[in-house]
């Protein structure tokens, strides 16, 4: 957080020396500050901001590429008189904890390949989804978890990474 | 107006069109919602990315922002309730469906999942009995 | 307006048409139709409507259809889980 703030100092800063502080100066400023940040993120030493962000760039991007695959795999599937579905309904084993990570799984499991979030169990261990390609259970499972959990876990909770 | 617009625009019908036909001939109501949540936001994502470009005024393209994340927040949610409230309707899976993790998990009565390990059979004579004796 | 906007109409349309056959009646008439799937329909319904006032604006240049389109995202959000809501619980 303290990396935050230094970067927002950094952002004024550079539109003071612009002589003029506006929006388009403080984004300007605000990238440059940070690439600065990263460049001497060794001397600065660890911080989950300066971590972090690669994480959530790591996550977007993954997400709208999932996105694109699942929305077109949708298209052929719906466009073509053939069925390829092969629907299953799976439970998954949670690793993440708190509320918010699991809403922003199972909101990301709704949007991504093929899956759709149906409920979560009461003890908050098991999430239940429908899955639409689903000939080999545990690909999916293996998939749900290995890749977009374990991307939105490192983005939650990037202090772990640094030890 | 610009063609880049008019393409992206017209992407963004299609994949609604998609949902919709989705929506048509899927054969069940899981998958229904999947075309639903799916390509229906797709399609907004898009609709409304070729209007924002259309118009590229700052007013305008904070509205379309808005736009975006709400539909994208709210889609899943709504998938969500819908399905689970489709699973207590007991909703016939399509029969192609391979398997059901989440059968004899709800509680009948109180609307509760259980996890993995444990099953809430549906009322048997024997749980009855076990009633009338406490 | 051109050509593609035109087609554009035209599938938002044809999509409408679709969403709205299926609410009425279950194609494939293999079992009963439930409330669920109108439910589903109709939410389709709202989004394809945003769809179509935002085409409608970049079309025709009034911007205040934007802002419509924002409302509309609110009350079918809040009317969808209301229903699905109603369902899971109303029937004791």
């Amino acid at each position: 957080m303290k990396y935050f703030i230094l970067n927002i100092i950094l952002a004024i800063i550079w539109s003071l020396l612009e002589e003029d502080i506006n929006a388009s100066n403080l984004i300007i400023g605000f990238i440059l500050g940070h690439i600065v940040l990263q460049l001497s993120r060794r001397a600065l030493g660890p911080s989950p901001y300066l971590y972090g962000i690669f994480k959530a760039i790591d996550l977007v991007l993954y997400f709208w590429v999932e996105i694109f695959k699942t929305n077109l795999r949708l298209v052929v599937d719906v466009l073509t008189p053939i069925n390829y579905m092969k629907p299953r309904i799976i439970a998954v084993p949670l690793d993440v904890t708190s509320d918010a990570e699991i809403t922003a799984l199972a909101n990301l499991i709704s949007l991504t390949p093929g899956s759709l979030s149906l409920d979560v169990s009461a003890d908050r261990h098991v999430l239940y989804i429908h899955a639409m390609y689903a000939e080999d259970k545990n690909k999916v499972i293996r998939d749900v978890k290995g890749k977009l959990e374990r991307r939105l876990l490192e983005f939650a909770s990037p202090a772990k990474d640094n030890s | 107006m610009n063609l880049l617009s008019e393409i992206l625009m017209f992407i963004g019908a299609f994949f609604m069109f998609v949902a919709a036909l989705g929506v048509f001939r899927m054969p069940d109501i899981y998958m229904r919602l999947h075309a639903n949540t799916k390509s229906a936001t797709f399609g907004v994502l898009f609709l409304v990315s070729g209007a924002a470009w259309h118009f590229w005024e700052i007013a305008i393209v904070m509205r379309a922002i808005i736009i975006v994340i709400f539909i994208f927040a709210t889609a899943p949610v709504a998938a969500h309730m819908l399905g689970r409230a489709a699973y207590f309707a007991k909703a016939p899976v399509w029969k192609g469906t391979l398997s059901d993790d989440m059968k004899d998990k709800y509680d009948p009565k109180t609307h509760e999942l259980a996890g993995i390990q444990k099953n809430h059979k549906p009322t048997t004579a024997k749980s009855k009995r076990d009633k009338q004796d406490d | 307006m051109t050509i593609l906007n035109m087609l554009s109409f035209g599938l938002l349309i044809a999509a409408f048409v679709l969403a709205f056959a299926r609410m009425i009646r279950d194609p494939r008439r293999e079992h009963r139709i439930l409330a669920l799937d109108r439910v589903v329909a109709v939410d389709l319904m709202s989004t394809l409507s945003i769809g179509l006032m935002i085409l409608y604006a970049a079309v025709t240049g009034q911007t205040v259809f934007f802002d419509v389109a924002i409302t509309l995202a609110f009350i079918a959000f809040l009317g969808t889980t209301a229903f699905a809501r109603y369902l899971e619980k109303g029937k004791k």
